[in-house]
């Protein structure tokens, strides 16, 4: 019912959480949009701002986790679905948070969406990255097999980034003359 | 059910009365800091120079203590169950007392603490999918392909692994079905009455 949610209902606990949202002035809640916004695009969030934001309206702590929560899932739900500011306004306020939180909480979605989308698609599954080539063109004299061997081969390495462990592994391998030309012919 | 206590253990906790009770209490929460971060003989040797006593009744003591409360979160003792199980050991009205609040404060704690010393099978971690629709290859141009990336990450005592897998939609269709089945098969009569009697 939904587009934020993707056309589908929306989970219970965010409705739960919008009215703990509401318990808040809109002004703190656009600050705590700042900050969880941040977190999402991949700097730390600074937990002692959002400590002395929601001290205001006497958060525990598990509110101000719950809070953080609510707003990270509708940022990046609306994001994913590729939801405007004006649709996500109007169904926050269907779903119960006041007309000045959803204006101020979209505001500062429409100012990010861009940011957000490009930071979504970076983390999209990727098996590897390729880091970088390297080749070398190398002639062989001879070798102990054949004393007159004269031809020429090519020594690749590939650095190949696995964007789980952010580690760069080598590959190498070693082509000769020929193959080496089926394989760019073959592109 | 009562904690039936071996000698020896009665012999290291019959350490505690000889000390202080304010000293018990300063043993009473090394014993949990130990339970909770593991052993550190340095404390044993500082505490017996302390009180002028041996290196090994001050470990005895602790560890003593420490056993006496794994031991009773792990079989869940009712409070009447742990007060029974230390009258045998003799100690005064004081001293039953704070080794029953110790226990009480503390035994959801240790139990969490203990269960996470099970074994470990690799569990769900995160799962990750795409996607995506194959065009063309090198051996077939012009196709529509349509195909489901996944990469599973699961961990065991904290080792991250993934394993990457990959499907049309069909068979994932199919694979959620079942899946949905095995969980439609806790509502019926069958699972509902072995719950019901396990409750």
């Amino acid at each position: 019912r939904f587009r934020f949610c993707g056309e589908l209902d929306c989970p219970d606990w965010v409705l739960a959480e919008i009215s703990t949202l509401a318990k808040m002035t809109s002004v703190k809640m656009k600050l705590l949009c700042v900050q969880v916004l941040k977190d999402l695009l991949g700097t730390d969030i600074d937990y002692d701002k959002v400590s002395k934001l929601t001290s205001d309206a006497k958060f525990e702590t598990g509110d101000v986790k719950a809070s953080i929560a609510v707003l990270s899932f509708i940022l990046t739900s609306a994001a994913k679905y590729n939801v405007d500011g004006e649709t996500l306004s109007n169904e926050l306020q269907q779903l119960g948070l006041p007309k000045e939180h959803s204006t101020s909480l979209c505001k500062s979605y429409s100012d990010a969406l861009e940011k957000l989308k490009e930071h979504l698609q970076q983390q999209s599954l990727r098996l590897s990255h390729l880091d970088s080539v390297q080749w070398r063109v190398d002639y062989i004299l001879s070798s102990s097999e054949l004393k007159d061997v004269s031809e020429p081969c090519v020594q690749m390495k590939l650095n190949v980034k696995n964007p789980d462990t952010n580690t760069v592994s080598p590959v190498t391998f070693t082509v000769p003359a020929d193959k080496f030309r089926v394989l760019l012919n073959g592109w | 059910m009562l904690l039936v206590l071996e000698d020896e253990h009665k012999k290291h906790l019959s350490f505690l009365p000889s000390v202080d009770i304010a000293v018990v209490k300063e043993f009473c929460r090394i014993s949990m800091e130990f339970i909770r971060k593991g052993t550190n003989p340095k404390v044993y040797t500082s505490a017996a120079q302390k009180l002028g006593v041996e290196a090994n009744s001050v470990q005895n003591g602790v560890e003593g203590l420490m056993y006496l409360l794994t031991e009773a979160s792990k079989l869940l003792l009712s409070e009447i169950d742990y007060q029974d199980s230390i009258m045998v050991l003799g100690f005064s009205e004081e001293l039953r007392s704070m080794l029953l609040e110790l226990y009480i404060e503390h035994s959801g704690e240790i139990r969490t603490i203990l269960s996470e010393l099970s074994m470990d099978l690799p569990h769900y971690h995160n799962l990750e999918w795409r996607f995506d629709v194959q065009l063309a290859s090198r051996s077939l141009r012009r196709q529509i392909t349509p195909q489901v990336l996944f990469k599973l990450h699961t961990e065991t005592y904290g080792e991250r692994k993934t394993q990457v897998l990959q499907t049309d939609p069909v068979n994932l269709v199919h694979l959620t079905k079942v899946l949905d089945e095995a969980l439609q098969e806790m509502k019926s009569p069958y699972c509902r009455r072995i719950v019901r009697n396990i409750k």
